[in-house]
């Protein structure tokens, strides 16, 4: 395993610079710990005040620090996405496998549900259950919630691959083992799907933390706890850009685009690891 | 004496397409045979498209047939009972085609030797691992390896000869009465080949083993086999003992099949 | 000899040092054959013998982490003698169909499956040919029916015929542009034997009528009993013996073709036949010495020491064996 990331890293471009912006990321949330200052603390510095030596990215217009504020954010919108990508890895594996080796009515009915949510107009929705909890609309709802709206694509994906699995000589081999279908499932199939799992985890976290980011503008969360989405929106409602402190808004909009880049080019990485041709090609000769 | 496995006007057809406009395919037409309980290889031999495939699926239990009557020991083979299937495939085990492919790439090959021994042998306990190993060596004593050469082996650590060879001993370690072998050596190199066969023949007789061998290698067959059925399309052309079909085949398929097996005896070279 | 394909101490190893992985296959160590002109060659070997690199190695058809070592390929056509690893990629290219061509096993599903047969025939060949269409056709017509085949099926689908019937059709697009040297990868290892029959006759055919040699890989000892003029086993990487068919089936020199001979099974003769004991070699760690030493019944004290060399027993006949030229160093 550490061999092959090595390797990753040595012969693949996009998979260095993915990780160099992703180590940078996780390097502001680890500092987010050491934040002088809380994180919903406001008025504590001279508002307004652009970037220099104190204030490294400068101040909000309700005195707080852009560079700590970025740091706390960073740090909350990195565990919603990988909240919201690993319940909804879980859903998804659990009914692709179970749809593609049960076949017959649980696929159907399985695999009916699938299509149903993967339909649902998400955006709506989630404005939706905005209006109706309101104040009762917690992170951790929001998690849940778009867990469950996250899973479909990834199901049919995963079921597919379980599918194909089922008709091959190893599995009637497991079967004829005395193995049951749990077991099946878990120990023999599950190596084969993992490496796409990990592939669209990638994906799912920038779906979500997308989603999260647009709703967090429209002022559809929690507005006490800071996201990238909700420095936005505050700058947003401070009028920022026409006021002129351009870098509160700057700030993060630029660690959004090195997320996201970063995201993106560990998941084109991944992928074109697990396709072997592709490997080989790269090792020249 | 109850047959241990009847066949009797066994038809399957496969249809293809939607609401409108379906194809039928008949993979087997009115096919009927008997495994009695004296131990014996039975050769199912045809080309591709003959039906063979289809029958070893069906006496497996992984497709039902369309039409007729597929007994083991008298009761229906396509049974859905967990207990009821355990008790079946404690007597029917299958040898399959590619030895590369019978074992999962990602685990080590004494996996299946253990975990059958664990679900299947009597007495065995769940958590009584020396015994597990002793089964499995036992097994694997019949096809001449043994569990210190196999532990802990990844399938492409081994030979395909050595691999079908532990697929067979994995078979072997329910006790079964009969073993399925779909072109059990097609997909084994030249030189591992007739210590395969061989093995069957050595099985049958020490083990009192019925083995229904399919195959398309009429020489193969004709070594090995007590009876043969010689199959075309879905149908039975031909059935009997297997050295006197072969010898004096009179269908003119059978015929035509046995000149087209290619001979190195330069009495006849073209 | 009239030689047209030269082989010339040939090494082709894969190399892999990434990801963890950090290996040498020697798929090819240092193998030397000639093919004459008009003659089928076959070579006999098992599925880990290396003989599918040889191929390609000498098709040119190589690519990472399969590399040539040391050694040549040459031809001589009839535009000239060519070293293959001294062209460039193009000039590789311009030799194919028109002077080698390449007929795989499953080619059979080369065929566009949703174009009528005619088609693949004028993709591939029109263009080399130089000729108008309907003089093109006439002339794929005649091919055809030099091969026994009906003009009729060009106007089929691919999934229209058997799959026999494919493979003969694939076999005469390979050779419409008639090229002077052919090599068959186990073209008939997925086929029925009846059909199979058919399409040896085939290749028969075409080294009659055209001209052509051919490069005949198979395991299959039947087969090459049918087909080939002369046979190469090559075991492990290595080239053991080498001999006319009949010479060969009639008196195998080598221990491991004394095997592949005298093992196959035959209708009528239920004679016991043996088995061969341990397993074909791992090429990324062969045995030192003969690579066959392990399981050779007339294994002596030399063969774990020392590389056997390929020695001319006879005018025709080439064996690497010590038990059979004694200890030549």
């Amino acid at each position: 395993m550490f061999t092959i990331l090595r390797d990753l890293t040595r012969h693949n471009m996009e998979f260095l610079s993915g990780l160099a912006l992703f180590a940078i990321i996780v390097g502001l949330v680890i500092l987010s710990y050491f934040s002088p200052y809380g994180a919903t603390d406001i008025y504590l510095l001279p508002p307004d005040m652009p970037p220099d030596g104190d204030y490294w990215l400068g101040t909000t217009s309700r005195g707080q620090d852009v560079f700590w504020q970025l740091t706390t954010a960073l740090r909350n919108t990195l565990y919603f996405g990988i909240g919201v990508a690993f319940l909804s890895r879980i859903i998804s594996l659990v009914v692709g496998l179970v749809a593609g080796y049960a076949g017959g009515v649980v696929d159907r009915v399985l695999m009916a549900i699938n299509d149903s949510v993967m339909v649902i107009p998400q955006f709506p929705l989630l404005i939706l259950f905005y209006f109706v909890l309101k104040d009762s609309m917690t992170w951790t709802a929001l998690i849940v919630i778009m867990a469950a709206l996250g899973w479909s694509y990834d199901a049919r994906l995963i079921r597919s691959v379980a599918i194909s699995l089922k008709t091959r000589p190893f599995t009637t081999q497991s079967v004829y083992s005395g193995m049951s279908m749990r077991k099946i499932l878990v120990e023999e199939h599950l190596p084969y799907v993992l490496p796409i799992v990990f592939a669209t985890t990638m994906n799912n976290m920038i779906w979500s933390i997308g989603m999260e980011i647009t709703l967090s503008v429209l002022g559809f969360t929690d507005i006490e706890t800071p996201t990238m989405g909700m420095m936005i929106y505050w700058a947003n409602a401070h009028s920022a850009l026409i006021a002129g402190t351009w870098w509160w808004v700057a700030a993060p909009v630029a660690v959004i685009v090195v997320l996201f880049l970063a995201l993106f080019l560990l998941s084109m990485s991944m992928n074109e690891y697990n396709d072997p041709r592709s490997r080989l090609n790269r090792m020249g000769g | 004496m109850n047959a241990l496995l009847t066949l009797s006007h066994v038809t399957k057809i496969y249809r293809q397409g939607g609401m409108l406009g379906r194809r039928q395919i008949v993979a087997v037409k009115d096919v009927s045979f008997e495994i009695g309980s004296e131990p014996e290889i039975l050769s199912i031999v045809g080309e591709s498209g003959s039906g063979k495939s289809t029958i070893a699926a069906m006496i497996l239990g992984q497709t039902a047939p369309t039409q007729g009557i597929l007994h083991f020991r008298g009761k229906a083979v396509a049974l859905h009972g967990k207990a009821e299937r355990r008790a079946f495939m404690r007597e029917v085990q299958p040898v399959l085609q590619n030895p590369f492919e019978a074992f999962n790439p990602l685990k080590r090959v004494d996996r299946y030797l253990f975990e059958t021994a664990r679900n299947f042998s009597v007495g065995a306990g769940k958590s009584d691992r020396q015994q597990i190993e002793r089964l499995a060596d036992e097994a694997l004593g019949h096809v001449g390896l043994s569990l210190a050469e196999v532990k802990g082996r990844f399938p492409h650590e081994l030979s395909g000869g050595q691999l079908q060879r532990v697929a067979i001993a994995r078979a072997l370690i329910p006790q079964p009465r009969l073993l399925i072998a779909d072109e059990p050596v097609s997909m084994v190199d030249a030189s591992l080949r007739m210590a395969i066969v061989n093995l069957f023949d050595q099985l049958k007789r020490e083990l009192g083993l019925s083995i229904v061998y399919i195959t398309h290698d009429l020489a193969t067959a004709y070594y090995i086999s007590d009876r043969i059925i010689i199959m075309r399309k879905g149908e039975i052309v031909e059935q009997g003992e297997a050295r006197k079909v072969l010898d004096n085949p009179q269908h003119s398929y059978s015929r035509a099949l046995k000149e087209a097996v290619l001979s190195a005896d330069f009495a006849e070279a073209p | 000899m009239d030689a047209l394909v030269e082989v010339q101490n040939l090494k082709a190893y894969y190399r892999a040092f990434l990801f963890g992985v950090d290996r040498e296959v020697r798929a090819v160590d240092d193998i030397t054959l000639t093919i004459g002109r008009g003659e089928i060659y076959g070579v006999a070997g098992e599925s880990s013998s290396g003989k599918t690199t040889l191929i390609k190695t000498i098709a040119g058809a190589i690519r990472p982490p399969l590399k040539v070592v040391s050694g040549k390929v040459v031809f001589h056509f009839a535009g000239g003698t060519q070293d293959i690893y001294a062209m460039t990629p193009d000039e590789r290219m311009a030799l194919r169909w028109l002077h080698l061509s390449y007929i795989m096993q499953g080619s059979m599903n080369v065929l566009n499956p949703v174009r009528r047969i005619h088609h693949s025939f004028t993709d591939f060949a029109l263009r080399h040919m130089k000729v108008g269409k309907s003089e093109f056709f006439a002339k794929v017509g005649s091919h055809l029916q030099r091969l026994k085949l009906d003009p009729h099926l060009l106007q089929a689908y691919p999934h229209e015929l058997s799959g026999g019937m494919r493979q003969r059709m694939t076999i005469a697009l390979a050779t419409i542009l008639t090229p002077e040297f052919i090599i068959a990868d186990e073209p008939t290892t997925a086929l029925d034997v009846i059909v199979q029959r058919d399409v040896l006759s085939m290749i028969r055919e075409i080294q009659h009528e055209i001209g052509s040699s051919f490069l005949f890989v198979t395991h299959d000892m039947g087969v090459h009993a049918t087909v080939s003029d002369r046979i190469g086993i090559v075991y492990a990487g290595r080239l053991v013996e080498e001999a006319p068919t009949r010479k060969l089936f009639a008196l195998p020199l080598h221990p491991y073709t004394q095997h592949l001979v005298g093992s196959l099974p035959r209708i009528g003769d239920a004679k016991a036949r043996p088995s061969l004991e341990g397993r074909p070699p791992n090429l990324a760690m062969p045995p030192e010495g003969c690579r066959f030493h392990p399981r050779c019944p007339k294994r002596m004290e030399i063969c774990s020491q020392k590389v056997p060399p390929m020695i001319t027993v006879e005018p025709d006949r080439r064996v690497a064996c010590f038990a059979v030229t004694g200890d030549q160093a």
